[in-house]
């Protein structure tokens, strides 16, 4: 690739991942010193990446993944280690299946309590009530000032409730908050200003929350 | 200490700054997971694609420049690229992956979407003309390669090119309103 050579339509493809390899090199290297380029892969990158922020989600495993070095090579006895997995499986390890699935679900609510609070801790939020919780029941909103994330927090909550945005005429699903003891949290790392939120019980409004900006 | 913003963040990426590598894992591993694992439907293969496509940028301190824009966008993009690339590797070696490569992907859906930004990609999708979106589709959701997606439209490999350049410009676009 000369100098000269802008990319083009080949930053699409880039972001898309359909290039070769060969021709990402040659772009990885010319985008290093043309600004302009640079910046047509990252609008590029930006299309893509909203792609992949609008598709399905999935948690990380609990493992915490270092980052420095790169990880061994998975070692010649994996087969084998398939093998024995299996046959254990036949011989009655399956119902574990059952327990590891509700340890995963467990993790997957600590991790996000974990991201909720580590996000009122470390950035100015907002707080509103919600209105119309029954008696000995209580929910609040707390959300950034820019509308880019909302923690829900319902207390007193014998089951779950679903929160949906109420916006022109409609409703938009935005998750469930399932109760763990007397705790009900949800954490909604949205990037929308979202002015009125509502918790409902099946097709039942429970209460609902008015929010500024 | 309040975290630092998007500008903060690029700026200390582009210097190769290790806490900025730390918070834009912190920030969007997530999702980097999630760009894995829908390519490659496995939650180990997933993992291991995140830690070595991460590991590869840092060991690139010159591959991101301010220029570049958005840090999430370029990881995400990074993240994926090595989940394809891994795809291909795969289906090259095994009859197995062969015919995932040539079927939709399924997954095994463990957290919904942002119910949001799924109904601004269909509304940004509808809104582009068919053969624009068509080899936009097939390109992202089916990994095809802009050849492939040619000869199957039947359509010049330059048209199909420029094609998906103006559909992912319009998308982008669009979905101008995600967090960078």
């Amino acid at each position: 690739m000369n100098a000269g050579d802008h990319i083009g339509d080949d930053a699409a493809l880039y972001a898309l991942g359909v290039l070769d390899e060969e021709r990402v090199r040659s772009i990885d290297a010319h985008v290093a010193t043309c600004e302009p380029c640079a910046r047509a892969l990252g609008e590029a990158e930006g299309g893509v990446a909203g792609m992949v922020a609008a598709g399905p989600q999935y948690a990380m495993p609990a493992e915490i993944v270092a980052l420095r070095e790169p990880r061994a090579r998975r070692p010649a006895w994996r087969p084998a280690l398939a093998l024995a997995v299996a046959a254990a499986l036949v011989v009655g390890i399956l119902p574990s299946a059952y327990f590891w699935e509700r340890e995963a679900t467990l993790h997957r609510a600590m991790m996000t309590d974990a991201a909720a609070m580590d996000r009122l801790a470390s950035s100015p939020h907002r707080t509103v009530a919600f209105v119309g919780m029954e008696p000995g029941a209580s929910a609040h909103v707390m959300y950034g000032p820019d509308g880019s994330w909302y923690v829900v927090l319902v207390r007193g909550a014998s089951r779950a409730l679903r929160l949906v945005w109420m916006h022109d005429g409609g409703r938009t699903p935005l998750g469930t908050a399932e109760p763990y003891g007397n705790v009900a949290l949800l954490y909604l790392p949205k990037s929308h200003r979202m002015d009125r939120l509502a918790l409902m019980d099946g097709e039942r409004m429970v209460a609902e929350a008015q929010l500024a900006y | 200490m309040a975290a630092p913003s998007e500008d903060e963040l690029a700026n200390g990426f582009a210097a190769h700054e290790r806490w900025a590598f730390d918070e834009a894992y912190r920030r969007y591993s997530g999702l980097l997971y999630s760009a894995a694992y829908n390519v490659l439907g496995n939650a180990e293969d997933a993992r291991d694609c995140v830690h070595d496509a991460l590991s590869r940028v840092w060991r690139s301190p010159h591959a991101y420049t301010r220029a570049r824009g958005a840090v999430r966008s370029f990881l995400v993009v990074c993240v994926r690229n090595e989940a394809i690339s891994r795809r291909r590797s795969q289906s090259r070696r095994a009859r197995l992956n062969e015919r995932l490569a040539a079927e939709p992907v399924v997954h095994a859906e463990l957290g919904a979407g942002d119910p949001i930004e799924r109904d601004r990609l269909r509304a940004a999708l509808a809104q582009l003309p068919p053969e624009q979106r068509v080899p936009l589709e097939l390109a992202y959701y089916r990994g095809k390669t802009h050849v492939e997606i040619a000869s199957e439209l039947q359509q010049p490999l330059g048209t199909i090119k420029s094609r998906i350049a103006m559909g992912l410009r319009k998308l982008g676009a669009a979905l101008g309103g995600t967090p960078a």
